[in-house]
Formats: structure tokens, sequence, C-alpha cells
């Protein structure tokens, strides 16, 4: 059996075995989820109805008409008063008050205080806005003598506008952009995570000094291969399961879809299939996260087998290739806003930053956003480079793996490279 | 008996030394081979050479007659670095599996042998426990045991004894001439003189790059004596200080040392003795301790480079 074979294989198994695998793989859509739905509730939660005191001046603003609205709308209740209440909540049991003045219906106010004894967020003091508004627009449709059947007109009639690539029929640019922005962080987050447990991985070789009897029965260079590939493995299976979620998800929504999220959740699903080339997004995907993997984990091996037991060694080691990542993300926020700019072309093309920028682009379409040369320019200096990234790590980590008790510098990894043999 | 192990110039250097400056071995089978020298001698680079870590820059080597295959052969060498662990999280019937299959061993082929050795170092309850559950002592013999449960034709251990106790120290011993005795051969490298010349057959003394001396323990304390004797006496002796036919060199009690020079002769010395009287109990020559031979010549030599050599080892 080949020995890089029996690497990967110990590299992928012990990883996947180990119950924080598969409580990650577990727990991280759960807390997605959890984090869409909590932050609405808390957003929900955090609305309060306000009761407040209207001293109205204009006379627009009567009893019977704030009553009427209070029925039609609990999350804000709006009392008539005569008289500037007192300065608190325990004299007065309102929560504020606003001083309404004389008004003209054909100006309305620019801003009316709305006095508080406390401070409220704006999901609470917009529902007191939206009141007083919908009063208002009443007072200026009366005024203008427009009924409901005109007011459903004036809301309703209306052009929009919605771009369209002519030459790629399928790409659609918001989505686009949401798909795109997914893509180039979930590149990121590939990257950064596994990139650097291929790190502690040769580094936990190094310190346990098992890699001096590794390499007495294998090339440094299978060692480092076989945890690469393992690793890389270990994320691949991670994905699959999380699509498999996915998958499994949506077609308990698309049975069961009685209620209205389901529902909607299945709708938007499939507009979001229909709006962009599905299977080409998922090939490129694929491509970019291996080689860009394979890119970056060689790198991480490298600094891995230089570090001696000290974390922030490894730290400040590992910052450039953390760097390296973190500017692809900018130039992936600026090539998302503008997708046929030089920075997105440039960014797609160079080797650490293309497969996070160009996997941000491929959703604008192919070949309409970005050109099919570009796409194969970029597939294949990735694959290049790569292929040479293997190899110089492989070059520091032979030296570095059994090196023990010396603080090493870049400078002197590059040494390593230029090194023969 | 044949040649296990051949090294035919071998040279190895590095940016800023010469690790090893053309060595010249052979070591036949089924020897206890000390490989002896100071701190950053060269030891450890010429090892890794013999191992296959690293490409000689010069020099052949030949292994059971064949040119050294770096790929091939390591299935036939079992070697013990001096920085030496194991995977702390990972189980230990795990971990031999695993090293076994790495050095060649089919999945089955693996479970027996280990099956075996776990038996004879009554390790067998042990295989699912993590190596980090292990006392230190445990972790050394399941690392010894990783290393020759392959049956290697050559063993290469280096600096085995040390962190080792007592218990464990004979343990290893004892499995070393075991082993050496069913025709493995073994090479021991250390820089501790009294383990060698109680293990070894023959030695090799390496300092700075350089194979200083090498041939059999008795031969090599041969080669360097110094005509020294001690004499035993049954009571305390006294001596004419003047037209002795020998040097004194000591004398406390009974004990007297002497050292023949240019001409003389041991029974010239005993008549002399015998004339005066004395009473002799014993008389033996003194051959010098490896310690002592290793230390003659490797003082005086720069200390300097036992600390460059940590980075320069590579």
């Amino acid at each position: 059996m080949n020995k890089t074979w029996i690497i990967i294989k110990r590299e992928y198994l012990t990883r996947v075995q180990k119950k924080t695998f598969i409580i990650a793989t577990l727990l991280l859509p759960l807390l997605y989820v959890g984090l869409i739905f909590g932050m609405g509730f808390i957003a929900e939660k955090s609305r309060e109805t306000l009761s407040i005191a209207v001293i109205d001046s204009s006379g627009y603003f009567s009893a019977p008409v704030l009553e009427k609205q209070n029925q039609l709308d609990s999350s804000s209740v709006l009392t008539l008063v005569s008289g500037v209440p007192a300065d608190s909540k325990a004299e007065t049991k309102y929560d504020g008050y606003l001083i309404i003045p004389a008004l003209d219906w054909t100006k309305g106010l620019d801003s009316l205080p709305l006095n508080t004894f406390k401070s409220y967020g704006s999901a609470t003091t917009a529902a007191v806005e939206a009141k007083i508004n919908r009063i208002w627009s009443e007072v200026v449709n009366d005024s203008l003598q427009i009924d409901l059947g005109k007011q459903m007109i004036l809301s309703q009639s209306r052009i929009g506008i919605k771009s369209k690539n002519i030459v790629d029929e399928k790409s659609d640019s918001s989505k686009a952009e949401g798909i795109g922005y997914a893509a180039g962080l979930l590149m990121y987050f590939i990257l950064l995570v596994y990139g650097s447990q291929v790190m502690m991985g040769v580094m936990e070789e190094k310190t346990n000094r098992i890699a001096e009897v590794i390499v007495s029965s294998v090339r440094p260079f299978q060692m480092m291969l076989g945890k690469i590939i393992g690793i890389g493995a270990v994320a691949l299976t991670q994905f699959l399961l999380w699509i498999v979620f996915i998958l499994v998800a949506y077609n308990i929504a698309k049975e069961g879809g009685t209620q209205m999220g389901a529902a909607e959740m299945v709708g938007n699903m499939q507009r979001l299939f229909t709006a962009v080339n599905v299977p080409l997004i998922l090939f490129c995907f694929g491509f970019y996260f291996l080689a860009g993997f394979f890119f970056y984990a060689s790198l991480y091996g490298a600094v891995g087998s230089a570090v001696n037991e000290d974390i922030r060694e490894a730290q400040s080691l590992s910052f450039p290739i953390t760097m390296l990542v973190i500017i692809s993300i900018a130039m992936m926020t600026a090539a998302i806003a503008n997708p046929s700019s030089p920075i997105a072309v440039w960014g797609s093309l160079i080797p650490f930053s293309s497969p996070i920028v160009m996997m941000a682009r491929i959703p604008y379409g192919v070949p309409g956003t970005v050109p099919w040369w570009q796409l194969i320019a970029s597939m294949a200096i990735l694959v290049l480079s790569f292929l040479v990234m293997v190899w110089v790590a492989g070059k520091i980590y032979r030296t570095g793996i059994l090196l023990y008790g010396k603080k090493i510098t870049w400078t002197e990894m590059l040494k390593w490279i230029v090194r023969k043999n | 008996m044949p040649t296990i192990l051949s090294l035919q110039h071998l040279k190895k250097y590095f940016e800023s030394q010469k690790a090893v400056d053309d060595i010249s071995l052979s070591i036949e089978e089924g020897q206890i081979f000390g490989l002896l020298g100071p701190n950053g001698a060269g030891k450890t680079t010429l090892i890794r050479m013999i191992t296959g870590i690293f490409y000689p820059d010069h020099g052949e080597i030949f292994f059971q007659g064949k040119k050294f295959d770096p790929i091939a052969d390591v299935r036939f060498i079992g070697y013990m670095p001096e920085e030496r662990g194991l995977y702390k999280k990972m189980k230990v019937g795990e971990q031999a599996m695993y090293l076994a299959q790495l050095k060649g061993l089919s999945h089955r082929e693996a479970k027996e042998k280990i099956g075996l050795w776990f038996e004879r170092f009554g390790m067998e309850s042990w295989w699912n426990k993590k190596v980090e559950d292990l006392s230190k002592g445990m972790g050394q013999k399941l690392q010894f045991v990783t290393t020759v449960l392959h049956d290697p034709r050559l063993i290469i251990l280096d600096e085995p004894f040390s962190g080792l106790d007592p218990v464990n120290s004979n343990l290893i011993k004892d499995e070393i001439y075991r082993l050496a005795a069913s025709g493995a051969t073994i090479i021991f490298s250390t820089h501790r003189m009294e383990q060698v010349e109680e293990i070894c057959d023959q030695i090799a003394l390496v300092n700075r790059g350089k194979k200083i001396l090498d041939g059999t323990v008795t031969d090599v304390r041969s080669q360097y004596k110094e005509n020294l004797f001690l004499v035993e006496t049954a009571a305390a002796a006294s001596l004419p200080s003047e037209a002795l036919p020998f040097t004194l060199v000591n004398q406390s009690g009974n004990k007297l040392y002497l050292q023949l020079g240019e001409g003389q002769s041991r029974n010239q010395a005993l008549r002399f003795l015998l004339d005066q009287q004395l009473d002799i109990v014993s008389f033996k020559e003194m051959l010098p301790s490896l310690n002592d031979i290793f230390i003659k010549l490797v003082e005086g030599t720069p200390v300097s480079r036992s600390f460059e050599t940590k980075k320069d080892q590579l």
C-alpha cells in the first residue's frame, strides 16, 4: 500500500472521529440558523409599546382619530391630553409626549421632537412615527379629496427597474452579489481554518518528536502531502455534510410546506437556483477550494515545520500568510462592488487572492462578467502556483521538521528553498 | 560474517561546516556496533544518511551487499532517534499499527507482529490506552517496540538509554542482546562510554565529522594502553626510591601502580618486586577505559562546535 495513502488515512480518520469535528459539523449550521432567527427574535423582543401623550394645537389629531388608530395598530398608544405632562413617568403614566404645533397640511413638518423620559431604540419610536404619519396621510388625502380607489392607484402604480445582463441571461446582480459574498467568505473560512489546522498538525509532529521517527520510514514530502490531503478531505467531508443538511432541510420544507416561512424559503431557494449558473458555480467552488487549499495549506505547513513549540512564534510566522487572506477579502469586497474593475480582474488572476476574488465574481456570470480567458488563466495560474508552492514548502518542511531549538525567520526559510538538495 | 553495511567516503557538508567529512566504515551482520562521539561530532548526520533521511553529498552506502535504496530499504531498518516521541492522542495499538504500516508491513502482518511484541513486553492490555495516559517508562517501551517490530535487519538506536529508569534500561539491554543473537545488527550511538564498553563488540569514534578510530573494544583499549600495571600486595609495601626497573606512578597502601617504559619488561618488574620480599596477591595490566581514550582524543577540540551543530545538522 502506498505510504502517502496510509498517512492520508490517519490524518483523515483521527480528525473525523474526533468529537470536536462532529460537534462543529452539527453545531455550526444550527448556530447559523439560530443567529438569524435569534437576531429577529431579539429585535422583536426589544421593541416596546410606548404610551405617548399628544398635545395638539393643529386640530388634526383629535381624540376619536387617535382612538381609531390605536384600535388598528397596538404597537404604540397615543392619547390626547390638554397640557404638558409632568417630567417623569411615575407621575404621568406616559412614556413621553408630542407637542404638535399648528400645521399647514400642504407642508407637514420636517422634525417633530418626541420627548421621552428614557432612550428608546429606533424600532420602538418608528411605531409612533408610522402611526402619526398614517393619520397625516388621511388628513392630506381628505384635503386633496383622494378617495380609497385613487389611493390604491397612487400606492401601486410605479415603474420598477431591474438590471439584466444581456450577454449572460442567468446573471442577476443582486442575487449574484449575495452568492458571491457567501462563496468568497466560505472560501476565506476554509483557507484560514483548515490551513491553520495543517500548521497545527505539523507543529504537533514536531513538538511530539515523532517527525524523525516518521521520516525514517517515509519521505518528508510524502508526510507533508499526506497531511495536506488528509485535512483537505476533512474539509471536503464537512462541506458535503452541510450540503446534505441543506438538501434535507430543503426537502422537508418542500414536503411540509404549509407553514408560511417554509414555503417562502423553498421559493427563495428555487428563485436563487434559477438566477445563477449553479453547476458552474459548484464546479468552480470545488476547483478553487482544492487548488486554493493546497496553495495555502503548503504555506501553513512550511511555517508549521519551522516553529519550535512556541505558539506565539507560530502566530508571528504565519502572520504574513493570514495577511494575504485578509487582503484577498478586501479585494473581494471591491470586486463585488464592481466585478469588472481592474482590481477585480487582477485579484482573480493573482494566485493568493484568486480563490476568494474569483469565487465572488463567478456568480455574476461567465462569460458575461468573467470572460472565459480570465477564468481559464486564473485556474491555470493557480494550479501552477500551488504546484510550485507545494514543492517550495516541501523544501522548507524537510529542513524545518528536523530542526530544534532555533528560532527561524522567513529569510532563513527562503534560503532553504534555494539551497541545493 | 557478511558485511551488512558499508559506508565509503561519505560526506555531508552544510553551509557553515562539514558535518560528515569522509567517513568510511563497515559493519558485520549480527554485531553490536557503537558509534561514539561528543555532541555535534556528526553522529546524527551520519545516521540520518544511513536511514535515508539525508542523501550524502559524496560517497556510497552499501546495504546488504547492494547499493542502498533509501525508499525500499527502510523496510529493513529500524531507527530510534534521539529526538523521539509518539502521537499523544493516538491509541497505543493504532499507533503501533500506523508505524508498522509506514514501514511497509501489511495490515495482517503488522497486527501479528504487534501481538507478539506486546505479549513479550506484557503490553497486551495497553491496546486501547492513549499514549498520553502511559507512564514515561511505558512510553519508552512502546517506542522501542515500534522501532523493532517490523523485524529490521539493521537497528539504529540513538542514545537509547537516555531518560530510562534502570529496570527499563535492563529490559532494553537484554532485548538488544537477544536481537543481535538472532542475527540483527545493531548500531548504538551514544556519548556514554561505560554502556558501550559493556554492550558493544565493535566501535568507531567520530569527532568533527571524521572517524578517529575504530575496532573491537579490546583492540582499541590495548591500542591505547600506557603499560600501566596494578600490583596488590598482602601488606603495605615499601620500595627503594632508586634504581627501579619501572616508574612508580602511585602507591596507596597495598596497591602499587607501575608504568613500564621503553625496554622494561613485566617479568623484570615482577622479579624485582619478588626480590623485595613482597607478598604479591595480584599483578594485572590496566587498560585505559574507553572514556579515558575518548577524552584524550577529543580533548582540545573546540567545544563551540557542539553549540553550532544543532542548527547545522541538516
